[in-house]
């Protein structure tokens, strides 16, 4: 029996929705790490990454079965090239979101101040949900949001370089910053593209 | 560089206009798929680039179609228009009194090509060509019309290739041929365009992503959009276009 665009469409976003639901509850894990420095969520973490792996999964073969079965073309292949790409963004933050939560298991960060590593985090959050948000309700004004606020993203990952290097604290709290610092950054950048893939899904141009 | 250039090309049949005021320009060597609704002037279109649509009785055209800088309608001869802009049709249509041979040949007699020796080399290097030496190889006095759907359109298009086009005008190529004939003209055409331009008329959108380098919409009469065969089925810029590609009409 015939399965049109739309119904791929529904089962491709249903099944990117979960996914996002993964990262809320895998960046509830994180925030409670830079907050409170709670340890011992990486098992969990991890499941829910594989979890993840298994949806982006399912997301590429409902992708490659509507491509062959429908040969689609214009905003219609727009739509799978997009999926493919957001469920790769997507798995992809939730490996950095446990990367976060390893590192930690790294060092003992206790008494580290992670109050600004924490800003950043939560501006990088922002950004990713606002970027699934833009995708899933074909949004290009948020798509647009999004990219301009990866600017304040990379100014604010410098300023924690810089801090980092010039003064004297506890060589694990600066490489746990460090570290930490650069995977939320490298987050901010997934939320990019698919804040990208969204606009070029709506106009077809890759100009943002 | 531009082998055809389209100029303001409209045409009619009797008082009905069918063509309107279309400019197009054809890289050399390369497939230019032209794609559009059933009754949309994709084939009166093709017809007027060899001088094909005058033919028809009442049929008029207006416009230039400039071949290397020379416009078949006014600075060239029917005939030779014809020899260096050579046509594939619908429906494979061998001579059907005449031997594999003969139909090979056929463009060429008519050229005066006599030479035994000359039309042996021809027809072994054309039918080489299409693929299908191997197969006919040893019964070239055989009638064309009892070769496979698929076989006699490879024929007909070394027919069309005899006389060296530069151009190769092919209307629907493969609609009457089964999946496996229609994927061995499309491996030639991907062959041919190392040294011929080819415009393709074609129903089949999946088939013109495929082969083709550039693509022309016509809808009413009208070119809607012409540009690079990707940007054209990934981003068409014309609403019509996405439409009629995403099968919403047509």
């Amino acid at each position: 029996m015939g399965v049109s665009i739309e119904e791929y469409e529904d089962k491709i976003n249903s099944t990117i929705m979960e996914m996002t639901e993964l990262i809320e509850n895998i960046k509830d894990h994180v925030l409670h790490l830079l907050r409170d420095k709670k340890k011992g969520l990486l098992p969990l973490a991890t499941e829910l990454c594989k979890v993840a792996q298994i949806k982006e999964e399912k997301v590429m073969e409902f992708c490659i079965e509507a491509l062959i079965r429908l040969q689609p073309f214009a905003s219609d292949l727009r739509k799978l090239t997009t999926s493919m790409k957001v469920a790769y963004d997507i798995s992809r933050i939730c490996r950095y979101l446990r990367n976060i939560l390893e590192v930690a298991e790294e060092f003992d960060i206790s008494k580290c101040d992670t109050s600004e590593v924490l800003s950043l985090f939560e501006n990088a959050l922002s950004m990713i949900i606002s970027s699934i948000r833009s995708y899933l309700q074909k949004d290009f004004e948020t798509s647009r949001n999004v990219i301009k606020a990866d600017e304040l993203i990379d100014q604010k990952y410098r300023k924690i370089l810089r801090k980092l290097a010039s003064e004297d604290v506890e060589h694990t709290c600066i490489l746990f910053n460090g570290l930490a610092a650069r995977i939320i950054e490298r987050m901010a950048d997934h939320a990019c593209y698919i804040a990208n893939e969204t606009a070029y899904l709506l106009t077809g141009n890759r100009t943002l | 560089m531009y082998k055809l250039r389209v100029n303001g090309l409209s045409a009619w049949f009797q008082n009905k206009q069918v063509l309107f005021d279309i400019h197009l320009e054809f890289p050399e060597k390369k497939v230019i798929a032209i794609i559009g609704p059933s009754g949309c002037g994709k084939t009166t279109f093709l017809r007027c680039l060899n001088r094909m649509h005058e033919l028809t009785p009442g049929a008029r055209v207006e416009g230039k179609v400039i071949l290397d800088g020379k416009d078949i309608y006014s600075e060239m001869d029917a005939m030779e228009v014809r020899r260096k802009i050579g046509m594939v049709f619908q429906k494979p249509n061998p001579f059907p009194h005449m031997s594999i041979y003969d139909n090979v040949v056929a463009g060429l007699k008519l050229m005066g090509i006599r030479d035994r020796k000359i039309l042996d080399g021809i027809v072994e290097r054309k039918l080489k060509e299409v693929g299908l030496w191997d197969e006919v190889c040893n019964d070239l006095k055989r009638s064309g019309a009892q070769l496979s759907g698929g076989q006699q359109q490879r024929l007909c298009i070394a027919r069309a290739l005899a006389t060296e086009p530069e151009v190769l005008l092919m209307d629907e190529p493969t609609s009457s041929l089964d999946p496996a004939s229609s994927a061995r003209v499309e491996a030639l055409i991907r062959v041919l365009k190392n040294n011929t331009t080819i415009v393709i008329v074609t129903h089949n959108i999946q088939q013109a992503a495929r082969i083709s380098d550039f693509t022309a919409f016509i809808y009413n009469g009208k070119l809607i959009e012409y540009g690079e065969t990707k940007e054209i089925f990934e981003s068409p810029k014309d609403p019509l276009t996405e439409k009629y590609i995403t099968g919403r009409f047509g």
